[in-house]
């Protein structure tokens, strides 16, 4: 299990897309890991990759959305933090799509995607919870 | 090499330890060396280029690898393989990406080169007959290092 409660921003919109996102990453790494022959796993990498990419453009839209709603003072720096991880997942697919899915780029990707992601709530989402328990609680 | 390199990069490391991990760091002694090389079964090796220029090496036992992938993907790890090895210099380029934002702020604008990672390979990074730190740092996972040579630019 990847979730971990210290990943808790505070507003449930947010921790709800992000255990769901935790989860997939999950389930993509397994997959990758898994001890079956590559070519077998495959087509399962290639789905819950694709979901991962779709996912994480829909999990930020919602979140820049409510920071713009609470008026987020840090917004366009999260934006901007959001924009150049979109383009590094866009690339892998792009990759992907052109050259194929190998395993070693496979397993790259997943590291990145979970490094990031740990970081990135650890660090940067954690500071949308302090701003909404600054502002006197939960803003919905 | 100014101790404030060295304290930028402590720092980051713990902090990035602390955030990802939760594990806290243990500071070694701090010792003057000849040679840089990646001894370890797990290295990482950080380009730095700008007002400062040089490199970083991070050093890691296997089980302390394994056992760091395994606390932020909640799955045992048996062998650093691809996925191992990228989540480690992620690591390291989250820290050296952390360190340099602390530089910055004393007017040393610097940039990473993408990490290199080398698994149980003995090489030696070349130093131009310079000297580097070395410092081993200590936690409840196993014993790491950080070795760095940073010039400022001339």
């Amino acid at each position: 299990m990847m979730w971990k409660e210290k990943y808790k921003v505070g507003v449930p919109l947010i921790d709800e897309q992000h255990k769901e996102l935790f989860k997939r990453l999950s389930e993509f790494i397994q997959v990758v890991q898994s001890k079956i022959p590559w070519e077998e796993k495959l087509e399962s990498v290639r789905e819950t990759m694709l979901f991962m990419k779709e996912y994480v453009i829909i999990h930020f839209e919602a979140e820049e959305a409510y920071q713009e709603k609470i008026k987020y003072p840090g917004i366009e720096r999260h934006r901007e933090v959001h924009a150049a991880f979109k383009e590094e997942v866009n690339s892998y697919v792009t990759l992907f799509e052109q050259k194929g899915l190998s395993e070693e780029k496979a397993q790259e990707f997943s590291a990145k995607l979970m490094t990031w992601l740990i970081m990135h709530v650890c660090q940067m989402d954690q500071k949308i919870g302090e701003y909404v328990e600054n502002k006197g609680g939960e803003i919905q | 090499m100014k101790s404030q390199y060295v304290n930028s990069f402590y720092q980051a490391t713990q902090d990035v330890f602390r955030l990802m991990l939760d594990i806290n760091l243990e500071r070694g002694e701090l010792q003057v060396i000849e040679d840089m090389i990646s001894s370890k079964d797990a290295n990482v090796v950080l380009g730095v280029t700008g007002d400062l220029k040089g490199m970083i090496l991070f050093g890691f036992p296997k089980k302390m690898t394994l056992e760091m992938v395994k606390i932020m993907s909640g799955m045992e790890m048996d062998r650093i393989d691809g996925f191992v090895s990228s989540a480690l210099g992620e690591i390291a380029n989250i820290i050296g990406g952390n360190a340099l934002t602390t530089l910055a702020k004393s007017h040393y604008i610097c940039d990473i080169v993408p990490p290199q990672i080398f698994i149980g390979e003995y090489k030696a990074v070349s130093m131009a007959n310079e000297k580097a730190l070395h410092l081993p740092l200590m936690t409840s996972i196993g014993e790491f290092e950080i070795n760095l040579f940073l010039k400022e630019k001339e």
